[in-house]
């Protein structure tokens, strides 16, 4: 484990039991940068500098200070030890509050997460005790403690043979989605297109493994700049055609291949589908039923 | 509060179902604690600028294009409409490839949410209908699209009357688990186990938001609050409009700021 450094060394802490962990980061974010900024006038890089917004002058870093706006342009400073001051000093205890059901854990709030490694041997037992109840329990423990110079919530969970840690977003950072999605409509769906479209997501279901996934902006971006380069004209993109409310009920059954053998043609065959499919459903539930 | 701006605009394609859809991360700075960079010499704003690199002088914003490096020093310019040309379809089309059981996925890929929703009422019952049959199945969708000049594989869930997309990690981003987990002992004594499970269960509780309330962003609000009432008696002179007189002014002034940082929050805590 030497290899890699912990973020944070410290305990948890569940009543009477305690143990020593350290926290690595689990992911870490790459930015592929694809294009600089340019000045179109000389064809040169940018670069970005810091200036006084009346003065224009440059500001050096150490000429710099936070600031918070109590409007009227008026700002009130800040030394970063005024800052320093109020967070609270990290007793580097992870000190378990509550437990959730996994079910229970609003994923929304998700912000980065981090393996938990015990950090010593007498910390094993703890470690694996504390790991293999919150399996056999379904469940997740909440602890807070000073990281990162912020008071902090951190969900925890067996994982494997260890302990994934992950922070969570404050309040404020998250939009509810019952607020987000209160305008739109409630529409029922059932009968034949919510059996026909049942029976689309059976035919498409299948397994995904993230690490696999490869992003193909890059090929297609430098295709682009290649075509531009050498002077061709760029493809319009095709305009796409929405489903209209009318035309959804046989862009379904298109889609599910219904009342035909030759499902791939259907799109362009505009022939009338049988009404009467349900034989083929209940077949269609079975099939789901396995798979699921 | 307003309704958002859509940070993505194009469509939701199931087969050949296809609606009109916008999306908006679920995630906001707007209720947190934000801080200027001043210059301390003037009290004024520090604002970054773009500088040609090479002539050292400040680039106005209509000279600004997008540069791809083709050599050293030699690059292509694109506009934003021409970068609409590229050739994935992925660019404005989230066409739902495959389904998968939910709790497939591991939570270590969910990156950042979004929130999806029809951009056209011509699209709500189409909407509707992949979202229902997607609950129906207890799936979720995989798809692709591209943000941020990148394509990013995506996670669908239906959630309530819409549908939230969550971005994945990169394979090559997660690090790989079994070099931090691999020598962790796999056996634990029963007792500990048992002793631990009856610690749980008096504290199982509900998931609440209060359990990711920011006690650091109230601290800094009252230093805020304190150094505005330290402000005061130089503008006095002018105004008596506030009653500033009055002991309890530090916290007058704190609950303004509170209500100006966390009218989202309040906004929330109402509907929910």
């Amino acid at each position: 484990m030497a290899a890699h450094r912990a973020q944070w060394k410290g305990h948890i802490k569940i009543g009477e039991i305690s143990c020593g962990v350290g926290l690595y980061t689990a992911a870490s974010t790459s930015d592929r940068i694809t294009f600089h900024t340019i000045n179109k006038a000389t064809g040169n890089r940018v670069r970005r500098e810091f200036v006084d917004s009346e003065t224009e002058e440059t500001v050096d870093r150490d000429e710099q200070i936070k600031g918070f706006d109590i409007g009227d342009g008026q700002y009130i400073m800040i030394d970063p030890e005024e800052v320093t001051a109020v967070i609270p000093d990290s007793d580097k205890m992870l000190e378990i509050e509550a437990f959730l059901s996994c079910s229970d854990v609003d994923d929304i709030y998700f912000d980065k997460p981090y393996y938990l490694l015990p950090t010593d041997d007498v910390s094993v037992d703890a470690f694996s005790g504390l790991r293999d109840a919150l399996k056999e329990a379904n469940v997740t423990a909440i602890a807070r403690t000073v990281l990162f110079r912020r008071m902090r919530t951190v969900l925890i969970r067996a994982h494997g043979r260890g302990l994934i840690a992950t922070t969570l977003n404050f309040d404020y950072e998250i939009r509810s989605s019952e607020e987000a999605f209160k305008e739109m409509p409630e529409i029922k769906v059932e009968g034949e297109m919510l059996d026909l479209a049942k029976h689309i997501i059976g035919t498409k279901k299948g397994e995904f493994d993230p690490a696999k996934f490869d992003d193909r902006y890059e090929t297609a971006l430098a295709e682009l700049v290649k075509a531009k380069a050498e002077g061709k004209t760029l493809p319009k993109p095709k305009p796409v055609k929405v489903s209209k409310p009318n035309d959804l009920l046989k862009a379904l059954r298109e889609s599910a291949g219904v009342g035909e053998a030759k499902a791939k043609k259907a799109a362009n065959a505009n022939a009338r589908k049988p009404r009467n499919t349900s034989g083929r459903k209940s077949t269609t539930r079975t099939a789901h039923k396995k798979a699921s | 509060m307003a309704p958002r701006r859509p940070y993505w605009r194009g469509y939701l394609k199931l087969s050949l179902v296809t609606c009109p859809v916008a999306m908006s991360p679920a995630t906001s700075e707007s209720g947190k604690v934000r801080f200027h960079t001043l210059n301390k010499a003037t009290g004024n704003r520090v604002v970054s600028q773009y500088v040609d690199a090479v002539t050292g002088k400040a680039v106005k914003d209509e000279n600004e294009a997008k540069g791809y490096e083709r050599g050293e020093n030699d690059f292509v310019m694109l506009t934003d409409d021409e970068l609409e040309s590229v050739a994935l379809e992925t660019v404005r089309t989230i066409d739902i490839e495959t389904f998968v059981p939910r709790e497939s996925i591991e939570w270590v890929y969910l990156e950042t949410p979004h929130y999806l929703m029809p951009n056209d009422k011509i699209g709500n019952e189409a909407f509707a209908v992949i979202r229902e049959a997607m609950k129906a199945e207890k799936v979720l969708g995989i798809s692709r699209v591209v943000i941020g000049r990148r394509e990013r594989a995506v996670v669908l869930e239906p959630r309530g009357e819409g549908i939230v997309v969550w971005t994945l990690r990169f394979g090559d981003e997660v690090r790989p688990e079994k070099e931090y987990f691999q020598d962790i002992e796999t056996k634990s004594d029963p007792k500990t186990v048992a002793a631990i499970k009856r610690m749980i269960k008096p504290r199982l509780e509900k998931w609440s938001p209060s359990m990711v309330t920011d006690p650091i962003q109230e601290s800094l609000l009252t230093l805020i609050a304190s150094k505005k009432k330290a402000l005061k008696p130089a503008n006095k002179a002018k105004g008596k409009k506030d009653a500033s007189d009055q002991p309890s002014n530090v916290i007058n002034i704190m609950d303004a700021l509170k209500k100006s940082v966390q009218a989202d929050l309040k906004g929330r805590k109402k509907a929910g």
